[in-house]
């Protein structure tokens, strides 16, 4: 690459949408003003072809945050050499604003073999399981010599072995490792849904505020913003919907408890399900622009 | 008992990935709460349908004619079938599927269209050419094939060039499918003739590429991929030909797989043959 948008002197509140590819052509024609450009890491793992030179072309005018579905960080099995040395790869070329993954495992045994699930599959929340996820990240932080975020889950499987809280559980994390948080604000509004099917709250917007206020918050760089699909005995986070309400109401929250943090605040709009025209991610971008005003005020005063 | 993050991992998974039922999940999940328990179990169906889905999803791009030939509805149930047998083993789903051909060969049902793992090679093969890394032409290079120097030159091909050689018109059938040329009828009427063929895949530019070539092509272009310079090549070209084929135009093929992107420089190379 001759020329990349330098990722330093960026304002402290960003705003990005996830780039995906019906999107790929028009976004380089039109340029739109954003903060960066989300894609996920291993639809680019080519050695080369078409993906990574719309990667690159994209890279020269947008800063890019890599954000990855398959490291498998919480799997007992490990993180997958492989996988390790693609992302490393292409961190090296992209150069990227922020490279993120989830607390989440996929690998393990199957059948004589080691096999990956490709999905975000839930971690019981408990010492073992913390030990497992610390050792992977640092692994993955020392390879890539650079500090990696992790996002919370929307977890459709609970362990009775949980004995941490999951906010104390990515706390320690943060704390252990030095890796940040990406807290995804949907993920924790549909969990909260489920629980009100569960019994266990009535009020699903009080107990996203609660677990936010439990998140330190020099910890956190990021946050995601999606749709999710409510289909009545279970409550699933598809990315394929504008952001609702409740939601939105949450994210204001979370701006005013994260927003003047020292190095920064990134929210990402995501669409990864039936994907609109571009204007309606740049529209879902905008109302989050808005709504961070009143923060940025904060964080200048 | 200290939780054991191995034994719950294996049990989630296998429940995912698995067409079984949940009893060795339910052993992690929460016992006395019944209302929870029921949502997780919820929450698996979930995650199975998540897989079943993404593996239509990814089968479906990579061999979109073994899909058509085979119908929306016995292609998913195969995807499904072989995402249960065989799950993808790394985290880039771009990965996944290249053991269908032979999954496809192994099914009884389909032993009837033999010609269907075929396609599934082929369109493997067109699959990975997509990523394959990029190679930079290099006109200027070709000047060696004419500069006398006694350094043995071998030909550098371009991104992913792939063969595959089929006891059925495969080249025929994918391309009628994906381009129209030949048409449906054509491809047809070739395979009720049992006409075999050669296929070359390579990419021009980003564009996966793909058409039949012939038997003396096909194995130049084998020695060119196994890395022999070009006379050595086209040596073992000239002794296997004859019979009623037309004479291997070497100048006339190499001016038409330059402007293809099939070749796209040449390159001095160690001399690897004992002269006698």
């Amino acid at each position: 690459m001759d020329r990349l948008v330098p990722v330093t002197d960026l304002p402290a509140l960003t705003t990005g949408i996830g780039w995906r590819h019906p999107h790929y052509g028009q976004l380089l024609e039109e340029q739109p003003e954003l903060d960066f450009l989300e894609v996920h890491s291993e639809n680019f793992f080519a050695q080369g072809g078409a993906a990574l030179s719309v990667l690159q072309q994209a890279r020269a005018n947008y800063p890019i945050s890599l954000h990855g579905v398959g490291l498998a960080l919480g799997s007992v099995a490990g993180v997958d050499p492989w996988h390790l040395d693609q992302l490393a790869a292409l961190v090296e070329r992209i150069e990227p604003v922020r490279v993120s993954d989830h607390a989440s495992f996929a690998r393990g045994a199957w059948n004589g073999m080691t096999v990956h699930a490709a999905d975000l599959l839930p971690i019981a929340f408990h010492r073992h399981s913390l030990d497992v996820l610390c050792a992977n990240v640092q692994q993955v932080q020392e390879r890539l010599k650079r500090r990696l975020l992790i996002e919370n889950l929307s977890a459709y499987v609970q362990f009775s072995s949980s004995d941490l809280s999951e906010t104390g559980f990515l706390a320690e994390l943060a704390g252990r490792t030095g890796c940040g948080l990406l807290v995804d604000v949907n993920n924790i509004y549909v969990n909260a849904l489920n629980e009100r099917i569960a019994g266990a709250t009535d009020d699903p917007v009080t107990t996203c505020m609660n677990w936010l206020d439990q998140i330190p918050p020099h910890a956190v760089s990021e946050l995601h913003l999606a749709g999710h699909q409510d289909c009545g005995d279970i409550v699933i986070d598809d990315h394929g919907s504008r952001v609702c309400d409740q939601v939105w109401q949450i994210y204001g929250h979370a701006l005013a408890r994260f927003g003047s943090v020292p190095d920064g605040l990134a929210t990402l709009i995501e669409w990864d399900t039936d994907i609109p025209v571009l204007q309606v991610l740049l529209g879902e971008a905008a109302r989050a622009r808005a709504l961070q005003l009143p923060a940025g005020e904060k964080a200048m005063a | 008992m200290n939780p054991d993050s191995l034994s719950e991992q294996r049990a989630l998974l296998q429940a995912v990935l698995g067409a079984g039922d949940a009893a060795a999940l339910s052993a992690y999940l929460p016992k006395e709460d019944t209302v929870r328990q029921r949502l997780s179990l919820r929450g698996l169906q979930a995650y199975r349908a998540n897989g079943h889905a993404l593996a239509e999803r990814a089968l479906a791009a990579t061999y979109p004619v073994l899909a058509e030939l085979m119908g929306q509805e016995n292609f998913s149930a195969l995807a499904r079938h072989f995402w249960t047998e065989h799950p993808p083993l790394c985290g880039d789903m771009a990965c996944w599927g290249d053991a269908l051909a032979e999954f496809v060969d192994a099914a009884p049902q389909l032993a009837d269209e033999p010609y269907l793992p075929d396609v599934a090679r082929l369109e493997c093969l067109m699959h990975l050419v997509a990523s394959a890394a990029d190679v930079e032409t290099d006109l200027p290079s070709f000047a060696l094939l004419v500069s006398g120097d006694p350094m043995p030159v071998a030909l550098v091909l371009g991104a992913g060039v792939a063969l595959l050689s089929s006891s059925y018109p495969v080249a025929s059938i994918v391309n009628a499918h994906l381009l129209g040329q030949p048409t449906l009828q054509q491809a047809g009427q070739l395979l009720q003739e049992g006409c075999a063929e050669h296929a070359l895949v390579w990419r021009q530019g980003f564009r996966p590429c793909m058409r039949s070539c012939t038997a003396a092509e096909l194995q130049l272009l084998q020695g060119l991929i196994a890395g022999e310079p070009l006379l050595d090549a086209l040596e073992a070209l000239s002794l296997s030909e004859g019979g009623d084929a037309p004479a291997f135009d070497f100048n006339i093929w190499l001016g038409e797989a330059v402007q293809a992107g099939l070749v796209c420089a040449a390159r001095q190379v160690p001399t690897t043959k004992a002269k006698g």
